[in-house]
């Protein structure tokens, strides 16, 4: 990782708060309540720098601030908070990003599929995740693990998480987990704020404001597949994908869950997951399942698959094979 | 000290009973998204439902052979082969330069079937004909469909490319199906991928 990256990126935040310009959501809302019970919209500056650009971001917020859950929203709500998230984007950090709140595609549900005999341990697809999904750069979140293993075991527990040497090693496999979009998910059931479900195309999603960081659903998950920001995520700015979603890659906040949605910013047009496309050995499947003429189909019919943990009644999207 | 009953015994043993038992259900069950997938018959229509589907890329050949949803695409080889047209220089013109295949070819040893007794240029490649690559009945196969000539002695992988279990798809899962060749992936001189250095690495798992 690039340390010196990561102590920029500290730098400007450090020099950010001095300057006042970010204020967490408390105290923006408690000084947008002063502002109220004064009764001067020209006051709501929940960080009061008096400047215009930054009235105009405590009034955006403060509109972010009290809006629905994402499922209970109108399309128009939708491309409101939308319109809202990219001019914010802009105003703190000066970025354009694209942000899409494309809905599912009918009749697709997606699947995965990794093929065990193939992956090599080369690990392009984790560093293609944490570039297309914005992952914080200074606790080095990431989405996927690959574990080395031994031949015989099956499940990654007894697996090397953290190897780094030169791959493939002799007489060994790779095993790549990440969120397998369970069909019975204990995580969804776990959420006290209903802020992560499955969606019509079978993606297991999070609405990132809603989340209110309990990790009960980390808790509930049998195959660690989501992941905590106890830190406020950091992307460099050149570094960052633009093309978002808002239930996919825009950036979270610190004290938010988050994990592999499938890249439903890209499935959702068409486009592989970004650990597929990166995979230089084509040990990932991907495609949807209700088309029996997909590759994953093939997989499923031709091939010994099975599923991590299948006697937990999880129901996964996510199968191995070996051929 | 009292000695169980058979059904005291049975009382402590009951949760644990139900717990397997449950989980057996749930196992053998097999309902669930494997039962959609069952139920899910009806082709996809890529170009109809996704609307961000992409047109054909031009680096592209038709494949010789369908899968099971009908045509498909690889990509093509000959504009990616340094030393293609290989009858630039393979013409019926005598070559008159001493130690001239070194100079032209010497970066190329072939170990493939095995480092003691590789496979021969000409079974791959035609000899009479250096541009096209050959079958083992000595009819001549376009480098685009190099496929065609690594299916004859792999035709388990070669059946799995195509169905899509191995070698992979290119960029999109829906719209026309494009695939990478064998030779996108594989050098055909030495077709084990090499050992290196993962990309990344992992920090221990936090919970
Ligand atoms: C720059 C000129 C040049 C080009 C281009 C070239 N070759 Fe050659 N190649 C030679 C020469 C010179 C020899 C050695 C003399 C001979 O066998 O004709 C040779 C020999 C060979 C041999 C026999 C090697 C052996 O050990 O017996 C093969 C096979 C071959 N070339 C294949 C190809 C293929 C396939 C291409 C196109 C992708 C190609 N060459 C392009 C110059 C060239
Ligand atoms: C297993 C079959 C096979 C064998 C054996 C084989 N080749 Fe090839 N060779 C190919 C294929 C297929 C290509 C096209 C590569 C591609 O698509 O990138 C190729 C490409 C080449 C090229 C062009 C490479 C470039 O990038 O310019 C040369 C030169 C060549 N072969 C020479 C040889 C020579 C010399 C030998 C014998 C030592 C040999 N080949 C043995 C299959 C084979
Ligand atoms: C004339 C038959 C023949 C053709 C044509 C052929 N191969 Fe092979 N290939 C072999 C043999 C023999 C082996 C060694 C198998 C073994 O060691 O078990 C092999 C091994 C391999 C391996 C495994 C390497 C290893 O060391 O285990 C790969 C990958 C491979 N071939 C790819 C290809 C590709 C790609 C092509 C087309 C460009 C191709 N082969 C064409 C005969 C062939
Ligand atoms: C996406 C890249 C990719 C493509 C495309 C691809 N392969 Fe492979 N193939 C692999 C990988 C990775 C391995 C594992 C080999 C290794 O360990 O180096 C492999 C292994 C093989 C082997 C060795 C036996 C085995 O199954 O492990 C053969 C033979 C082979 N491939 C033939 C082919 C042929 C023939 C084609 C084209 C029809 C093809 N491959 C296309 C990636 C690819």
């Amino acid at each position: 990782m690039d340390s010196r990256q990561n102590n920029d990126c500290l730098k400007k935040k450090e020099s950010n708060r001095r300057q006042g310009k970010q204020c967490g959501r408390r105290e923006f809302l408690s000084g947008a309540l002063k502002a109220a019970a004064l009764g001067s919209a020209a006051m709501v500056s929940g960080c009061g720098t008096g400047l215009l650009g930054s009235s105009e971001e405590s009034a955006l917020k403060w509109q972010e601030y009290f809006k629905k859950n994402y499922r209970l929203m109108t399309q128009e709500e939708k491309d409101e908070t939308v319109a809202r998230l990219e001019r914010l984007a802009k105003l703190r950090k000066g970025v354009d990003i694209q942000m899409s709140s494309k809905e599912p595609v009918e009749d697709v549900l997606f699947g995965y599929a990794f093929n065990l005999t193939r992956c090599e341990g080369f690990m392009e697809c984790v560093a293609a995740c944490v570039k297309e999904n914005n992952l914080d750069r200074k606790s080095q979140t990431q989405y996927i693990r690959i574990f080395e293993m031994e031949p015989g075991e099956m499940t990654p527990e007894s697996g090397d998480g953290k190897y780094f040497h030169k791959v493939p090693v002799e007489n060994h496999f790779y095993m790549g987990v990440q969120c397998f979009h369970c069909e019975s998910a204990p995580c969804i059931k776990a959420c006290p704020t209903k802020a992560t479900w499955r969606e019509p195309d079978g993606i297991v999603v999070v609405d990132y404001d809603w989340c209110i960081g309990c990790r009960y659903c980390m808790a509930a998950c049998p195959y660690y597949g989501r992941r905590f920001n106890w830190n406020e995520p950091q992307v460099p700015v050149k570094e960052m994908t633009k093309k978002q979603h808002y239930l996919g890659n825009r950036m979270r906040g610190k004290g938010q869950v988050e994990k592999c949605t499938f890249c439903v910013q890209r499935s959702r047009a068409g486009r592989l997951p970004a650990c597929v496309e990166a995979c230089p050995t084509g040990a990932r499947v991907f495609g949807n399942l209700l088309d029996p003429k997909s590759e994953i189909r093939f997989v499923l019919k031709e091939k010994k698959v099975f599923r991590l943990k299948e006697e937990l009644g999880t129901d996964p999207k996510f199968w191995y094979f070996i051929d | 000290m009292k000695t169980p009953t058979l059904k005291s015994y049975l009382f402590r043993i009951l949760p644990a009973l139900i717990i397997i038992f449950s989980g057996l259900q749930a196992y053998a069950g097999q309902g669930g998204v494997v039962e959609t997938i069952k139920k899910a018959i009806v082709p996809f229509n890529d170009e109809e439902q996704v609307d961000s589907v992409p047109p054909l890329p031009r680096d592209t050949v038709l494949v010789k052979t369908k899968y099971q949803g009908g045509i498909f695409w690889t990509e093509t080889r000959k504009d990616k082969v340094e030393r293609f047209k290989c009858s630039q220089c393979h013409n019926n013109k005598d070559v008159t330069i001493a130690r001239a295949a070194e100079m032209a070819h010497g970066d190329i040893s072939s170990v493939h079937g095995g480092k003691l007794r590789p496979l021969s240029c000409f079974t791959c490649h035609k000899k009479d004909e250096r541009d096209f690559l050959v079958t083992e009945k000595g009819s001549k196969v376009d480098m685009d469909h190099s496929y065609r000539m690594c299916g004859q002695c792999h035709f388990r992988q070669q059946k799995d490319w195509v169905g899509g279990a191995h070698g992979k798809r290119v960029s999109f899962w829906a719209g026309k199906r494009v695939v990478k060749n064998c030779t996108s992936c594989h050098d055909p001189h030495s077709p084990l991928f090499e050992k290196r250095w993962p990309k990344t690495y992992s920090r221990p798992i936090v919970k």
